[in-house]
């Protein structure tokens, strides 16, 4: 038990300070001494992910050291996923689509975005960014997605996620549309008729888990 | 450029007295355009008086130009008698447009009935509640009423009026009345509410081009019902009349001269009727024109700009007065600082 | 027009040099606007010099703002450096778009170098060629100058960038070394072609404490902004206009030690209180700042409420003050908003 706490310990260290070789090393450990990989990955990697977000919320991280964070999540969970995967026990949450929308190459935010929702369990489909309109309602036909999460960073791209709001609503009717971006706000979101509106990455990622608990 | 020295109101209010203002006059002709540039939908301006009235005021401070929000839609008539519109909402649509004609067959035709209660039909409410503002605000209050041709044709359908003018005119000729006759009960009805100073009586005469009627049909029937309301409506005491004189209608000239137009007109015209013409045949009223709006939709701002110095120059000492104008409705998707050279064209060429 | 005393040159003139104004002036941050209004595709702005200085000339006679005519963008430095762009022809683009950076790997930044040849490298001749117009027209020669750290992200990609500013500073420091040499190198010869005086150099800062730490402006940002506007004053160029892009409120204290010309003119957006850029510079114009999305999104009352604020706040700073919006007006903004910047002026901003 010591054990498997000082593992999931050095887990989280490893996402919060950047250190991919740490990561890949304590996951290793995890695999090694047993420790269930959703365990591993909830309360080691996230749990990280999740403190360097509370750090950045209140200003002491800033985007390079999350996105460390994040190279680091990715490492460990480049072991312990597949793991996950051939349990077989991997219940997926949601099918969420998310991109940023046409014209905007900004696509940090919606990273960090997905990565935390696909570690917490959703099945996130990534259409990119500079994504053409058409391809959200597309894809979130094909797809039956429960959430799409659009993002614009640009007052000239923004109008993109208005322009096809109605389009989406009447193709599909059952997703929940989260949106997000500097030029956004919740007053824009609520008069377009989002259902939700992520101030910042992490609270796109609590607002999508709002989104989806409704949903589900 | 010169700095104005009147204000717009003071601008147009010497014109109407037939005083000198300070620069020629510019009225844009303008609609959905205001509405676009107020980022607003353009069908705003037809279903909405409230954001109507907003967005063109907005337009005119934008542009710096002298008109006043006004209600008016060139296919007029066919709603008023009972018939359907949609409003411009769909991509390229810029005005209302009539979906279903009142009078589409000769037994409805004969049946027309002109509407009990003029304050409930089509868009009477509509222009009645601009014209309410338009009355608050102390601007001239504009009274759309006709054209003649024009609001029968969207009763009747064009392509259908246009063959009935041969094969059955007397249906044609009956379906006149009854509009002349709806129209001079709205006028009644203006006078009633807002008495006859503040009235400016609109007539947008597109039907009556010469590209669709000949001056014979114009005087079989045109001629005849437009002087019988506008006279009732002088007679209702209705001094000011602007008349939109649209398109091609140079043989039409002679026989509106004959049309009365109370105490004070402002006839407009298009690029097809040269404005010294205009000038010659209408000694006595204000001309307004007439800049190409293909023009100011699609050419470069110096272009614009050249053709209002040219109407500018030609139409400035006009006895009867000048204002400059487009020769019909700017486009709405006219690029702004396009519109904007009608102003520009103002202040460089035409002060007095 | 409308009332004013002084022509929009007149009122320039005054602000540069410190003299009394009838009115707060406008100046506008303004470039794709200016094309819609003038009926033209907004890549026009950026790939097409002559096009782009009718379309700016034309809009700011249409609107009565003051200033400012320019061609750069923020995203600077990933074409100026061999990578590829895409003009912005495309629905819902505004500005130029890297497509693909130069810097896409450790290795190619540890190779970067200074483009041998200024004049033909990315956007520079459009930028040269749009220069030589306004000096052929009397107006204030401008030069896009960075930054440094804003150039950077757009040469590495900012998400190759970031990581690398904790796991490889070295790297970056190289990077931003070959950045500033090249906003040196073009730079000088603009004043060689130029002169000094006529010269307005401008950087667009997006070094947002959105995204650093004023510990990593102070590295990364600083030393080389530091060191352009350092040199740039020392050889006597006139302007020096810095865009404080978004909240960078952490930053201010840093750019308070930068020179700024023998004129500098600061704007910033409505994350920074025009009372704290206010104290930072006070001999600075500082410029400000209406809510773009306010501008595209909403009512012009609202517009027309938020330039009062502005005005208020604003226009008694001693070094001098003009009404500007927090970042590029929007190409998409209702014409009629736009106009309330210069009414706003108008009615609140008399001296």
């Amino acid at each position: 038990m010591a054990k498997t706490e000082e593992i999931l310990e050095r887990l989280k260290q490893c996402v919060l300070k950047g250190d991919d070789q740490g990561a890949v090393s304590a996951a290793n450990d995890a695999v090694a001494s047993g420790i269930d990989p959703d365990k591993a990955i909830m309360e080691g990697l996230v749990a990280g992910m999740g403190e360097a977000g509370a750090l950045y919320e209140q200003g002491e991280y800033y985007v390079p050291e999350l996105m460390v964070s994040s190279e680091a999540l990715y490492a460990g969970l480049a072991i312990l996923q597949p793991l996950v995967l051939s349990k077989g026990t991997n219940t997926k949450k949601g099918v969420v689509i998310i991109g940023a929308v046409q014209g905007d190459v900004h696509d940090i935010g919606k990273n960090l975005v997905k990565l935390m929702l696909q570690v917490g369990g959703f099945e996130v489909h990534d259409l990119g960014r500079d994504v053409d309109m058409e391809k959200f309602v597309e894809e979130g036909q094909r797809l039956k997605a429960d959430l799409i999460c659009m993002s614009a960073l640009m007052t000239t791209t923004m109008i993109a996620i208005k322009d096809v709001m109605p389009t989406l609503r009447a193709k599909v009717p059952t997703a929940k549309i989260l949106i997000g971006g500097a030029p956004l706000n919740q007053k824009i979101a609520d008069a377009w008729g989002a259902d939700g509106y992520g101030e910042s990455a992490m609270d796109a990622v609590k607002v999508a888990q709002r989104l989806m608990k409704c949903a589900v | 450029m010169m700095r104005d020295t009147m204000t717009s109101a003071e601008r147009m209010g010497a014109v109407m007295k037939g005083e000198k203002p300070d620069r020629v006059p510019v009225i844009p002709f303008i609609f959905g355009h205001c509405a676009l540039v107020a980022g607003q939908p353009l069908a705003c301006v037809f279903d909405n008086p409230e954001a109507s009235f907003k967005v063109q005021l907005q337009a005119a401070e934008l542009y710096g130009y002298d008109g006043t929000p006004l209600y008016a839609y060139a296919s007029a008539g066919g709603w008023e008698f009972g018939g359907d519109v949609e409003f411009p909402y769909k991509k390229y649509s810029g005005a209302t447009v009539v979906t279903r004609h009142p009078a589409a067959t000769e037994e409805e035709a004969l049946n027309l009935k002109v509407p009990e209660d003029i304050t409930k039909a089509g868009a009477l409410p509509l222009a009645l509640e601009m014209a309410r503002l338009q009355m608050k605000h102390h601007m001239p209050v504009t009274m759309h009423i006709g054209s003649i041709l024009s609001w029968t044709g969207s009763v009747i359908g064009e392509e259908r009026m246009l063959t009935w003018m041969i094969r059955k005119p007397e249906l044609v000729h009956s379906v006149l009345d009854k509009v002349a006759q709806f129209q001079v009960k709205v006028a009644e009805h203006y006078v009633k509410e807002f008495g006859p100073e503040p009235i400016m009586a609109f007539v947008g005469a597109a039907t009556e081009s010469n590209r669709l009627i000949s001056p014979k049909q114009f005087e079989t029937f045109v001629l005849p019902y437009v002087s019988r309301v506008n006279q009732s409506i002088s007679d209702l005491g209705v001094q000011v009349f602007f008349a939109h004189i649209c398109g091609e209608q140079n043989k039409n000239l002679k026989l509106w001269q004959k049309v009365p137009f109370g105490k004070r007109a402002v006839m407009s015209f298009g690029r097809e009727v040269c404005l010294k013409t205009a000038m010659e045949m209408f000694p006595n009223s204000i001309i307004a024109g007439n800049v190409d709006p293909s023009l100011i939709q699609e050419g470069k701002p110096e272009e614009v700009l050249d053709q209002a110095r040219e109407c500018i120059e030609m139409a400035k000492y006009h006895p009867g007065g000048y204002v400059l104008m487009s020769g019909c409705d700017v486009p709405p998707l006219a690029p702004p600082v396009n519109v904007f050279q009608l102003i520009k064209a103002s202040r460089e060429f035409g002060r007095y | 027009m409308g009332g004013d005393k002084m022509t929009s040159q007149e009122r320039w003139e005054a602000l540069v040099r410190r003299e009394k104004l009838d009115r707060v002036p406008c100046l506008q941050f303004i470039l794709g606007h200016t094309a819609v209004v003038n009926g033209k595709p907004i890549a026009k702005i950026y790939d097409d010099a002559a096009a782009s200085l009718a379309c700016q000339r034309n809009a700011m006679e249409m609107y009565g703002y003051d200033g400012l005519i320019l061609h750069g963008w923020a995203n600077a430095g990933g074409f100026e450096f061999g990578g590829e762009i895409e003009y912005p022809y495309r629905r819902y683009t505004g500005a130029p778009m890297v497509t693909k950076n130069p810097v896409q790997s450790e290795e190619d930044a540890a190779n970067l170098v200074v483009p041998k040849d200024i004049t033909s490298a990315g956007s520079v001749p459009v930028a040269l060629e749009f220069s030589r117009l306004q000096y052929k027209l009397g107006m204030p020669v401008t030069i896009q100058v960075g930054s440094p750290l804003t150039w950077a992200g757009s040469i590495c990609g900012e998400e190759r960038l970031m990581p690398w500013l904790i796991k490889k500073p070295d790297l970056v420091h190289h990077v931003l070394r070959k950045i500033t040499d090249f906003i040196l190198a073009k730079t000088e010869l603009w004043i060689n072609e130029f002169g000094p005086e006529r010269m307005m150099a401008f950087d667009l800062c997006i070094e947002t404490n959105k995204l650093y730490s004023p510990r990593q402006f102070e590295t990364f940002a600083f030393p080389y902004l530091k060191e352009i506007h350092g040199k740039l004053t020392d050889m006597g160029v006139a302007i020096f206009l810095s865009h404080i892009c978004g909240e960078q409120n952490k930053n201010l204290k840093f750019w308070s030690q930068l020179g700024f010309g023998k004129r500098g003119m600061i704007s910033v957006g409505k994350e920074i209180t025009l009372q704290a850029a206010s104290e930072a510079f006070p001999a600075c114009v500082i410029m400000g700042h209406v809510d773009p999305v306010v501008i595209q999104e909403g009512t012009p009352e609202q517009v027309l409420a938020l330039c009062e604020q502005s005005i208020a706040e604003g226009k008694n700073h001693p070094g001098g003050y003009a009404l500007m919006s927090g970042c590029e007006v929007p190409p998409q903004a209702p014409p009629s908003n736009v106009a309330q910047m210069v009414k706003a002026c108008r009615l609140y901003g008399q001296y």
